[in-house]
């Protein structure tokens, strides 16, 4: 009979008594939708790995004030939101103006293919995104591309229900404004 | 009077976009590859940066303890300038390296 799967507490229980291979298979466990939610984020395969690896960096730090009262899926989950956060952040100082000229007018361009469309709509959104604060940024897409419940991000975020609420909803009043900027130029 | 539709259209225009994101699930498959690996020599990296990074934060306790070791040594010569109570106190080993430095190595 083959044995069963230890479960994360225990993997996380061997980390910290120094069984690196334990944590290998804790990071194979999760790998899938920690990276899943950092593509997201990250623009290129470089800035993906870097933030999948930072996720699980600062996991292995913190790993020793895992307490278990959650399972650990949530508690990685908080820090992959913290983690995109603080990369939202760092980008934004650093991030790139592109033009969108050419983009605006392909999606106004009916006879388009429906494949590009869609990948012209969600380069549209990226650079409007781009444009936004971290805060912003983050709120939606785990509201509205992640379709992750109010309460979800609450939790994961640290801010209260009727805060995301009212977050959501100006950062989608300002990423209108944007969209309605671009489509004016 | 007739509403102002672009409220609404541009709520719209928002939400096929959010759609179309959505429709697109990202391809991780290239980063999970060997992700695991990746990780763990990260973390041996910093795990051996973190060991320097102590060594060198206890680099001026050890200097300190260098120093008290030899005031202590100092004093317990009894302030002599009697280069025979200083050999006396640091042993042979010392011997050699003491008569050199007083007398020279003529």
């Amino acid at each position: 009979m083959s044995e069963a799967a230890p479960t994360d507490e225990t993997l996380v229980r061997e980390t910290l008594a120094g069984d690196e291979r334990s944590f290998a298979t804790l990071v194979a466990r999760h790998k899938g939708r920690v990276l899943g939610t950092c593509a997201r984020f990250a623009r290129d395969g470089q800035q993906l790995d870097d933030l999948g690896q930072e996720v699980f960096l600062r996991a292995w730090r913190k790993l020793r004030s895992f307490r278990g009262d959650a399972p650990f899926e949530h508690w990685l989950a908080r820090l992959t939101v913290t983690a995109c956060y603080d990369f939202l952040r760092r980008e934004r100082r650093h991030r790139e103006q592109v033009s969108l000229d050419d983009m605006v007018l392909e999606m106004r361009d009916a006879s388009a293919d429906a494949t590009v469309a869609a990948r012209r709509a969600r380069e549209l959104l990226a650079w409007a995104m781009r444009q936004l604060g971290a805060e912003d940024q983050l709120i939606l897409t785990l509201l509205e591309i992640e379709e992750r419940s109010v309460r979800d991000i609450a939790s994961t975020t640290g801010w209260s229900e009727s805060n995301v609420k009212v977050r959501a909803f100006r950062a989608r009043a300002r990423l209108k404004e944007i969209l309605t900027r671009s489509h004016e130029a | 009077m007739k509403p102002d539709p672009q409220p609404n259209s541009h709520d719209t225009q928002l939400d096929a976009l959010f759609a179309a994101a959505r429709g697109h699930t990202p391809d991780t498959s290239r980063a999970e590859f060997a992700f695991e690996t990746r990780v763990l020599a990260r973390v041996r990296e910093e795990q051996r940066s973190s060991l320097l990074a102590w060594a060198w934060r206890l680099t001026p306790f050890f200097a300190a303890l260098a120093i008290l070791a030899g005031c202590w040594c100092y004093l317990q010569t009894g302030f002599s300038t009697d280069p025979e109570a200083l050999i006396g106190a640091l042993g042979d080993g010392g011997r050699s390296a003491i008569t050199w430095l007083t007398e020279g190595n003529s």
